[in-house]
C-alpha cells in the first residue's frame, strides 16, 4: 500500500461542506485562536450564509465543487440526511491526497469510507457548546486516516473546545453523554433557579446565580483536576449548609436518575443508528 | 451627619485581614485582570501563607494592624468563628474613612458594623470557584457605603467571576444556591460519567467529558442569554437521543429534588445564624 501523502500542516487549506452552524463555530474558533488565518478557509453557498463566513475573512464559492479542488482537509458539515449525497457527488475530487472529515451524527465510517472511496476519513462527535467555543467533541480515525492526521483535527476542533480520541464502537455512548448532556444542564440549571425563588430569590437574580454556580463548579473540575467526589468532600463542612442540600439529593436518587437519562440516550443512538 | 469621603478609586490600597485562600483568588484575579497592581494590595502573615502572596508581588506585612493603617479597603478575609474578634482588635483604627468588607459566611452586617463602630462596611457571599476565577458572588451595602463604594467591591469580586447586589435578607437563598451549589454539580459529573461508563465508555474519558459538557452547557447559558427552557428547547429534536435522555429527568422528578436541595440548604442556613 503506498504511503499517504501528508497534509502540510503550515499551508493546508481547509473546507467546509455544509455553510451551517457548526461550520461557522469552527471557523470562527480557529481563526480567533490563530489556529488558522481565515485567508486559508473556504466554503460555499449561494445565499444568506455567506455573510457570516465573509465577516470572519473566509472565502465563500458557489460551489461545492471549487471548495473540494482548493482544499486539502474538507470538512463535511452537511446534516446527517443529505451527507450521503454530498459525499456522492463530489466523489470523482475526493482523491486520497485528502483529508475527509465528518460530524454528521449517527453517520458511521464504514459508510462515509464507502460513500468516497477511500478511508482517509476521521468522523467526529462535537457537541453544541463548540459554539460558544466549549465544545466536548471526540474523533474516531478511519484506517487510512495517519496520527499526524488526528493531530490537525485535535487542532481545529481544540480551537472550539476539547476533544478526545475514542473507538468508534463507543460513539453512543458518548452520544449520551456530551451530544445529549447539555440539555441534561439546561434543567439543571432552571430547576436550581426555581429552587432558589422557592427559598425567596427573585428570578432574574436567581437565574443569573444558577448559571454562574454550574459553570464555576465545571470550571473547578476541568482546571483543578480534582475528582468530583473529592471536590465535593473539600466543600462539605460538617453540619453545613451544603451537605444538607447534598443529602437531599442522595435520598432522592439523584445520581441514579442522572445515569438513567445517560443510558438512556445512548440506547436511542444505538436504535437510530 | 457628614459626608462620607470618597475613597480615591486610581490610588486606593486594597489590604485583606486573614491571609487565607479566599484572599489570595481575589488577589490573583484582581492582578491577573489589572484591576489593581499587586504595589497597592497589602495583607499580613508571619508563617507559611508569606510565599503566595510574595509571589503575586502582594506586600505581606507582619501585623494587621500595618494592613489597616496603610489601606483604604480593607476585607476581612479570616473564618467567621474569628472575624467578630479580628474587627474588635482593630476597631481604634477602623475610622470611617476606610471601607470595611467581609466574607465570613453567616455573619450579618448589624454585628459586622457594631464590632467596627460605624456602618461603611459591605458583605459580600463569594463562593468557591472564585478560586478559579468563576465565582459567584452577592454583596449587600451596609447603611454608611455609598453607591461608588458597592461600585469598587464590584470590580474587585468582578475580577474573581460575577458578582450581583441584593438585600441582606435574601442571604440564606443566595447561600442555598451560589454557596452549596457546586457540590450539587459535582455530584451531577461524577453521575454524569457513571451513567456514560454503565454505557461503555472508560472511566477517564467519561469523566474528561462529562467535566467539559457540564461546562459547555453552563457557557451557553452564561454567554447566549438564553432561557434555560429555550435552550433545552434548540437541543431536542423530534424522537432523538436527548429527549430521550430528558424523559428519564422528568418522569423520575430530577427538577423537583434539585429544587429541595436549595430549599434545605437555604433553610439550614437560616437556622445557622441563629445560633
Amino acid at each position: 500500500m503506498p504511503a499517504v501523502q501528508p497534509i502540510p500542516a503550515d499551508t493546508y487549506k481547509l473546507g467546509f461542506i455544509g455553510a451551517g452552524k457548526m461550520a461557522e463555530s469552527i471557523a470562527r474558533g480557529v481563526v480567533k485562536s490563530g489556529v488558522l488565518p481565515a485567508s486559508r478557509i473556504q466554503t460555499a453557498h449561494k445565499g444568506v450564509r455567506r455573510a457570516a463566513f465573509e465577516s470572519i475573512g473566509v472565502s465563500v464559492f458557489e460551489h461545492n465543487n471549487q471548495v473540494v479542488e482548493n482544499c486539502d482537509v474538507v470538512i463535511f458539515s452537511v446534516k446527517p440526511q443529505v451527507v450521503k449525497d454530498a459525499i456522492l457527488q463530489l466523489r470523482p475530487l475526493l482523491s486520497e491526497k485528502k483529508l475527509l472529515v465528518s460530524v454528521a451524527a449517527g453517520v458511521k465510517l464504514k459508510d462515509l469510507q464507502e460513500w468516497a472511496g477511500h478511508d482517509r476519513f476521521i468522523r467526529v462527535m462535537p457537541n453544541t457548546p463548540a459554539a460558544v467555543g466549549e465544545g466536548a467533541s471526540v474523533m474516531g480515525l478511519g484506517a487510512g486516516a495517519t496520527q499526524e492526521d488526528g493531530e490537525i483535527i485535535a487542532k481545529l476542533f481544540g480551537a472550539v473546545g476539547k476533544i478526545w480520541k475514542a473507538d468508534e464502537k463507543l460513539f453512543d455512548a458518548v452520544t449520551g453523554l456530551s451530544g445529549s448532556g447539555p440539555a441534561y444542564i439546561f434543567l439543571v440549571i432552571e430547576a436550581l433557579a426555581d429552587g432558589a425563588v422557592a427559598a425567596g430569590l427573585p428570578r432574574e437574580l436567581a437565574l443569573g446565580l444558577a448559571s454562574q454556580t454550574v459553570l464555576g463548579a465545571a470550571s473547578m473540575a476541568t482546571q483543578t483536576g480534582k475528582h468530583p467526589g473529592q471536590l465535593k468532600d473539600d466543600v462539605t463542612s460538617p453540619g453545613g449548609t451544603t451537605i444538607a442540600g447534598v443529602h437531599e439529593l442522595e435520598k432522592s436518587g439523584f445520581r441514579g436518575i442522572l445515569m438513567n437519562a445517560v443510558v438512556a440516550a445512548a440506547k436511542r443512538s444505538r436504535e437510530l443508528s
